[in-house]
């Protein structure tokens, strides 16, 4: 600061005090608040808080909120606060989770129209397969994620359906509506039958048994005549698809159809995983299913029927295949089919709807899109599928959680390392302290004494030895004035021995009744030395805290 | 149908089958890891096989001296296999072992391992089946009305003797006794100095070797392929469910039964219905016994 002093009263006291006076040069004591405020952590300025942006709330008018029958739901989870700050009321939508859905569903209803001249058969054909291969992830959600069944049996469960629906179309000639009732019969009694054993078995044994029968269904369609061991499959079902059609005008009939099916697929994931069954199967998680039985919830039951709705699911899925591609064919049961399933699933996140579209959607095009580079496609997958595991807790979807994660341990761990303690209270301290003004109370008495400590200096203590009464300079009267604010217990005091000839330090004990003790055995000849004495035994005290 | 035939090729199977199982079995046991790329590591150890009797057959000297030849190759299976073993272990075990969730993670990168290996394979070797030379020369061996063929022959005593030395090795060694720690109680091994990831390395280059050999092995029946590693993965993983996973004595019990039921089933029903029949019988056992034939409740490792 400057070394001119500026005397604050001047303007009241017009020319009878000086306006300004020479003055010792001192730091300011902002420095150490500012220093103090700095953090001493890294900051990262990107996704420190959770960001949600504040709409304008309602004025006058009463807040109506949309709910869509025949549930009580909001379409939006909105949530209304009163600002205090700004005194207005703002909307902060929680969940922007539909918003992202319908803008999804807007651009797949779009994508058709959009795709370029050349490319449409191939890309339309792709988002059809994209399409169906959604709705089968999604019932194989339900499986895996909410029933907790690690089934690997899904493409079984579709294949046996699409095989069932083909041939009671080819051979018995039934339309193409009634296929998928069809197919959802077949994997109603598919879904029961190797339900059987989930009942029984834990999840690996069950999971390794599943993928055997999915062999097992591969080896006999393969090997059996009737199911075309020699055409590879069987074809020439009846398709919903018109036969008089261009081809751009079928694409669009199967993408349209596929983007439906995929939508009822999706309403089916949010029946079963957001009502009843899915709330029962949340409180039973894999080892803590004790817990949810001894509170009277039935999980074996809930796992059967979530099982076997998705396997009908799976089933009707299978019968629309059927129809899709005029028939079946073996590759529908082959190994890498239920691979590159499992693939969209991992890559996407087990458990969620919008992970297992993404996943889908991800493996889709590195297959059926880039079909320019070869073998390499399946490579890739593989890659995305490895890399994908051995970094990411669950999937793409589940980066945002396991960042929060990290980010809460790395906070935990910073606050854990810090040990410095200058009168100040540590975390642990500070939460136990009852009045937690004394926190801040400490804090600043600490920064004060951080401060104060870099203002003595030789020159200040000789204008004290010179004045110690009267006007000092600025930094000189900020020490006084901390010395004389400090409280009674352990303060020095002068005491008069004998006026004018002897004064003695003694420090007040701060307790009525109970006499000062004496600190030193000098004697001061005059008041003047013993207020200096005092002073420089303060700085003293001051300078070793 | 000739009964004896049908015995002779099921005991053979029952034996490389079996191998395979013990192999998944003790993985799942010591390591807590569901390898399916345990196929994989089947068609590699097969190509290393082929590659070094193709640069055998190379050679006038020696092209036609079997007990020359037939060692080496084998040998060279069970290299590769271990190889592979190891590599698979330094990918999918060693960086998620410690991880939540591990056993759902190191069985989906097992498959993503398996996936991309099995493409590799595809693109190195191209989609051409190969064979290998025969390994154990070309004799008869008549018993009553059954003969037993060269390569089945060989393969069984190579099998069971392999394997019994690998047991033997488990049984007497300071590494098998360390690998035995970690099926029984993998936290209390880790916590007594024996090293989870060393433990590992060694556990799954046993495994690969001994996929290897059930490779080199059943090459003499059928051919070498990318894709070939998939059938022996699921008749492996069968045994080893039926058996019990983690228990020796269970997976061969459980690969003769097996075997029994193919022989029988291939006897009396026809081929096609050998593996429905197989699947039928897994699900009775495990309806009543949910560990297998040998896997009591308690003991099996939890996952």
């Amino acid at each position: 600061m400057s070394e001119i002093w500026k005397n604050p009263l001047a303007p009241w006291r017009g020319d009878a005090e000086p306006q300004e006076a020479p003055s010792e040069a001192y730091s300011d004591p902002g420095e150490v608040w500012r220093a103090k405020r700095q953090s001493h952590t890294k900051l990262y300025k990107v996704g420190r808080l959770r960001y949600y942006h504040k709409w304008r709330g309602h004025g006058a008018k009463t807040w109506t909120r949309t709910r869509y029958w025949p549930t009580r739901r909001r379409v939006l989870d909105i949530r209304g606060e009163y600002n205090p700050k700004i005194l207005r009321r703002e909307k902060t939508i929680v969940d922007k989770r539909p918003i992202w859905w319908l803008l999804s569903f807007i651009a797949i209803a779009v994508a058709p129209f959009l795709a370029p001249k050349d490319l449409q058969s191939t890309l339309i054909s792709a988002g059809t397969v994209f399409l169906i291969y959604a709705a089968i992830n999604l019932c194989w959600t339900l499986i895996l994620g909410t029933a907790g069944i690690f089934s690997l049996a899904t493409m079984a469960v579709v294949g046996a359906a699409a095989y069932g629906a083909a041939s009671m179309s080819v051979f018995y000639g039934w339309p193409w509506w009634t296929l998928p009732f069809v197919g959802g019969g077949i994997g109603f009694v598919f879904g029961v039958v190797i339900a059987l054993p989930a009942t029984r078995l834990d999840g690996f044994y069950y999971a390794l048994l599943t993928l055997g029968l999915n062999e097992l269904c591969r080896v006999y369609v393969v090997q059996s005549r009737t199911f075309g061991s020699a055409t590879g499959g069987v074809y020439g079902a009846d398709s919903f698809i018109p036969t008089g059609a261009s081809q751009r005008v079928e694409l669009i009939i199967g993408y349209f159809a596929s983007f439906a099916l995929m939508l009822s697929a999706l309403a089916l994931f949010r029946f079963v995983n957001g009502k009843r069954l899915g709330r029962i199967l949340r409180m039973a998680p894999e080892k803590r299913e004790a817990f949810a039985q001894a509170v009277g919830i039935d999980y074996r039951t809930a796992r059967i029927q979530v099982f076997i709705i998705s396997s009908v699911g799976l089933g009707v899925i299978g019968g629309f295949y059927a129809s899709y591609f005029h028939g079946a064919s073996p590759s529908l049961f082959s190994f890498d089919s239920v691979l590159l399933g499992l693939a969209m699933l991992v890559i996407g996140g087990l458990g969620k709807a919008e992970g297992a579209v993404l996943g889908t959607f991800i493996v889709i095009v590195i297959d059926k899109v880039f079909l320019q580079l070869g073998p390499i496609r399946l490579i890739l997958v593989g890659a995305i599928m490895l890399g994908v595991v051995l970094l990411l807790k669950n999937g793409l979807f589940g980066i945002k959680h396991q960042f929060r994660d990290w980010r809460d341990k790395k906070k935990s761990e910073n606050r854990s390392t810090r040990a410095e303690k200058g009168g100040e209270m540590l975390p642990e301290e500070a939460t136990e302290a009852g009045d937690k003004d004394l926190i801040y109370a400490q804090r600043f008495d600490k920064m004060q004494r951080d401060y104060l400590k870099g203002v003595v200096s030789e020159k200040l203590v000789e204008e004290h030895a010179r004045n110690p009464l009267g006007q000092h300079s600025e930094p000189l009267e900020r020490l006084l004035l901390y010395f004389r604010r400090q409280p009674q217990v352990d303060k020095y005091a002068i005491a008069v021995i004998e006026p004018f000839k002897a004064y003695r330090i003694v420090a007040l004990s701060g307790h009525r009744g109970v006499a000062p003790r004496v600190v030193e055995e000098k004697t001061y000849p005059s008041e003047r030395e013993a207020y200096h004495g005092v002073f420089l035994r303060r700085v003293q005290d001051l300078l070793e805290s | 149908m000739d009964l004896g035939f049908v015995i002779v090729s099921a005991v053979t199977l029952a034996c490389i089958y079996g191998t395979l199982a013990i192999g998944i079995s003790i993985t799942w046991s010591s390591l807590g890891l569901i390898n399916m790329a345990y196929g994989l590591t089947f068609a590699t150890a097969g190509y290393g096989a082929w590659l070094v009797g193709d640069q055998l057959q190379a050679i006038d000297a020696i092209s036609d001296t079997t007990w020359i030849v037939g060692p080496i190759v084998i040998l060279a299976g069970i290299l590769t296999g271990a190889a592979c073993g190891v590599v698979i272990c330094a990918v999918t075990f060693i960086p998620i072992h410690d991880k939540p969730n591990f056993t759902v993670r190191g069985l989906i990168a097992s498959l993503a391992v398996s996936l991309i290996g099995t493409q590799v394979l595809l693109q190195v070797f191209g989609p051409r089946a190969k064979s290998l030379p025969p390994l154990f020369g070309d004799w008869e061996l008549p018993i009553g009305n059954v003969v037993i063929t060269a390569d089945k022959g060989g393969a069984m005593i190579s099998s069971i003797v392999l394997l019994a030395l690998a047991l033997r090795w488990m049984k007497s060694s300071r590494r098998g006794l360390e690998i035995r720690a970690m099926m029984m109680n993998p936290h209390a091994a880790s916590l007594v100095g024996i090293g989870v990831r060393r433990t590992g390395f060694y556990v799954m280059a046993l495994t690969g070797a001994l996929a290897g050999l059930a490779s080199v092995l059943l090459s003499q029946t059928y051919y070498i392929s990318p894709f070939s590693g998939l059938t022996p993965l699921i008749k492996g993983l069968s045994v080893a469910l039926l058996g019990g996973l983690g228990s020796v004595n269970g997976a061969i019990v459980a690969a003769v039964i097996l075997g029994t039921n193919e022989a029988l089933t291939s006897a009396l029903l026809g081929g096609q219905y050998a593996l429905i029949t197989q699947f039928l019988l897994i699900i009775i056992v495990l309806l009543f016994r949910p560990r297998g034939i040998a896997g009591i409740l308690d003991k099996a490792r939890e996952a």
